[in-house]
């Protein structure tokens, strides 16, 4: 439980612990941020791309076609940013919350370089043509054993780290951070092995990558961001968290029916029709550990819902942790036929990717940032203007993006499915909605520039001088 | 959770099972199911088998399919009818008419057999690739890929000129080349030719025809015909 005892030992603790991490986490972070800008660039040129090819059509760019670019996207947003932003603060929520100063960061530095020195060379890989196109899987093969061994080795420090902690009650988001841990190697070797290793049935190859993008969403996004959220909520109201009892539901009902999600991508298609009913149906049951997390947040908020307005951590991990909800119940409504079947192959797709791992989990890692970088490098963030910027382009964005998406997939789907009018209709039903896709991604570049800007104020310690934080309205807290 | 021998035994045992079923064992058990089922075909008097087995050309061509990343884009799942009537338009291939139209039946695994892995496919920007193969011909796959627009004006596909070669006749024009008229015409004295890799990936698509007869107990009932009965086996 994160508390605030205001003794002066407990301060210097803490501050001698983010001293102790600082080195790793500014790392991961600052790599993340070079990546997320490396990604909403690319985001927007795939954008570009998917309505009007002639977009940066010089021969010399020809890597740029939607069938490249996207994959690139995706894999530098997943796997450039958001795991690495995640295991930042995966890093320091642990050091936090095991009260013990860190030893031994070097393991981190170098499984972090191992982990960026691999995205590049996906990303690189896909652009020179060397994609497997498979979703979030699309780096060349040779990549995933180097970004394996990275994430294992930051897997083993965090383990570590977690049995020399000091005595006490575990608290939630520990749990996240080990489920993190464990789960995401397990998926990633699983998914890798058996798709590009071992020689079997294509089908069922297909089945594991639809698991895989399920998996990877509800266990290792989902809890990464969950431990966000459920440490800095308590910590900025000051009050623990609503229930214990619906935290550890949350947790293992997650735990359960996690690994069951993805396969219903693929309902109808041609797999044994057990797979995809199965995944519908843990994804309708994943309902119930969310509500109870959901509901958890929102009663420790109960009655200070000022302080969303306030502190820009908040106002980030609300907005994430509503965004949460919202995936959920949607992926739980498109597991019916009716909505699933409009919105399975079509652009709808990509509303649910981007409204999982912008709308939900990197707003939560941006609320994360904004908390912890000012204790790691001494300095308040210049001006509490530019993370209200941050914050409503990128919400903005990100609503218009993923509802134009969402939209224009159901329209595209519609249109595919008059097959008594002329090829034309259809192929021409989604693109107003891709071209204002293009648009929401102009808000979300400006957002992120404003981003990247000021973090690199702040690591080049150009921050306030000042004691006391940056906040965006009148309420106050300390950490 | 009190030790974390305990929380990892757990967590190891609620992802255990679902890994099993969802992963482990279907992977065991399809691999197994590829030996191809021989039948003889009552109307026809000839002998049949399913899957039909796949050309040499096919490696190689879905490996470029996967590179330029054409799954990005197009499907290759044909979903039975209560889910979308996506089997059959005008200009599909098949023969037909609007009013009759001859449907190319849902996809089933066998279909997929040979593959490297069966690209499903993530969304429908372009229409589905199925049975892309009895739609054109290769000259129409090399002016469409080297230039969409050339042959679909309506057209939101990236063209894929970097797999041609544009270069200066010497002698004869060579048989390859492609057709291009207009503002693609490569102009006076040039020519534009596939390369390999382009070759290969059209003759990939020019196989694409996942509609080969099924043996006679699992053909699925022909939805245009009674489409209350839509039931999916297989
Ligand atoms: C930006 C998304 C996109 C990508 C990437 C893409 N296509 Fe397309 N494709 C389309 C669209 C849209 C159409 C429909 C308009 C047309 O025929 O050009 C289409 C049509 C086609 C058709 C004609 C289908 C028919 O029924 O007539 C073929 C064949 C095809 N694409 C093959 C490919 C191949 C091969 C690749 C990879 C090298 C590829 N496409 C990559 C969007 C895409």
């Amino acid at each position: 439980m994160p508390e605030d005892n205001p003794a002066d030992e407990d301060v210097l603790h803490r501050a001698a612990i983010d001293r102790s991490v600082r080195l790793p986490v500014l790392f991961f972070f600052t790599s993340a941020a070079a990546w997320l800008a490396v990604s909403v660039v690319l985001g927007f040129i795939q954008s570009m791309k998917l309505h009007s090819p002639g977009f940066l059509d010089f021969p010399c760019l020809h890597f740029l076609q939607y069938g490249r670019s996207n994959p690139a996207f995706m894999g530098a947003l997943v796997y450039g940013w958001a795991i690495q932003a995640g295991l930042g603060v995966c890093i320091w929520l642990m050091a936090r919350l095991c009260r013990a100063e860190i030893k031994n960061p070097i393991t981190l530095i170098v499984a972090g370089h191992f982990w960026n020195i691999g995205v590049l060379l996906g990303v690189l890989g896909i652009f020179t043509g060397h994609s497997t196109s498979i979703e979030w899987l699309a780096f060349p093969k040779a990549v995933w054993p180097i970004l394996f061994v990275a994430y294992s080795l930051v897997v083993v420090w965090l383990f570590t780290l977690f049995q020399r902690r000091k005595p006490g009650e575990v608290y939630i988001s520990v749990l996240y951070i080990l489920g993190a841990c464990l789960w995401f190697p397990w998926i990633y070797l699983t998914a890798n092995v058996f798709i590009h290793v071992l020689p079997g049935s294509p089908i069922a190859k297909a089945a594991t990558s639809a698991w895989y993008l399920g998996s990877m969403t509800y266990l290792v996004l989902a809890p990464m961001a969950l431990a966000s959220a459920y440490y800095f909520i308590p910590k900025i109201l000051g009050r623990p968290i609503y229930s214990s009892y619906l935290s550890t539901l949350g947790f293992w009902g997650l735990a359960i029916v996690g690994g069951w999600t993805g396969i219903q991508k693929f309902m109808g298609g041609p797999l044994p029709a057990w797979m995809p009913a199965v995944s519908g149906a843990a994804v309708i049951f994943a309902i119930i550990p969310v509500c109870a997390i959901a509901v958890n947040h929102h009663m420790t908020l109960r009655g200070q819902h000022k302080l969303i307005e306030s502190s820009p951590t908040m106002r980030f991990t609300a907005v994430g942790a509503a965004a949460f909800t919202f995936y959920c119940v949607f992926s739980a409504l498109n597991a019916f036929y009716p909505l699933g079947a409009l919105t399975q192959l079509s652009q709808t797709t990509m509303a649910f990717q981007l409204l999982a791992v912008y709308g939900f989990f990197s707003m939560c890692m941006f609320g994360a940032i904004y908390f912890i970088v000012p204790r790691l490098v001494g300095c308040e963030w210049v001006s509490g203007r530019r993370i209200r910027f941050h914050f409503w382009f990128s919400t903005y964005g990100m609503i218009s993006l993923v509802a134009v998406h969402f939209l224009g997939g159901l329209w595209q789907s519609h249109a595919y499915a008059q097959f008594d009018v002329p090829l034309e209709n259809a192929i021409s039903a989604g693109r107003p909605y891709a071209i204002g896709a293009s648009v929401a991604w102009v808000f979300i570049i400006a957002s992120n520039v404003m981003f990247l800007y000021h973090l690199s104020l702040m690591v080049f310690r150009l921050g306030r001088k000042s004691e006391q934080p940056a906040m965006i309205g009148h309420a106050d807290h300390t950490g | 959770m009190n030790s974390l021998r305990q929380f990892v035994l757990c967590l190891a045992a609620t992802f255990f099972v679902p890994w099993l079923c969802l992963i482990v064992i279907p992977h065991v058990k399809m691999a197994k199911a590829v030996a191809p089922e021989t039948w003889v075909n009552q109307d026809l008097g000839t002998s049949q088998s399913f899957p039909p087995g796949t050309p040499n050309a096919f490696r190689r061509g879905q490996e470029i399919y996967a590179a330029e990343g054409c799954a990005s884009c197009h499907t290759q799942m044909i979903r039975p009818t209560y889910l979308g009537l996506e089997s059959w338009r005008p200009g599909f291939g098949k023969e037909g008419t609007i009013e009759a139209p001859v449907r190319t039946r849902e996809t089933v695994p066998g279909d997929y057999a040979g593959e490297r892995f069966a690209y499903l496919g993530v969304q429908r920007i372009g229409p589905d690739l199925s049975n892309a193969g009895y739609r054109h011909d290769a000259a129409w796959h090399h002016a469409h890929l080297y230039e969409p627009t050339s042959v679909r004006g309506f057209s939101t596909m990236g063209s894929f000129r970097h797999l041609y070669i544009k270069r200066k006749i010497r002698g004869q024009r060579s048989a390859d080349a492609l057709e291009l008229s207009g503002e693609f015409d490569p102009g006076e004295g040039y020519e534009v030719v596939p390369s390999e890799t382009a070759k290969a990936l059209v003759s990939y698509l020019m196989t694409l025809k996942k509609d080969s007869p099924l043996p006679p107990a699992t053909t699925p009932i022909d939805a245009s015909q009674d489409a209350g009965e839509d039931v999916k086996k297989g």
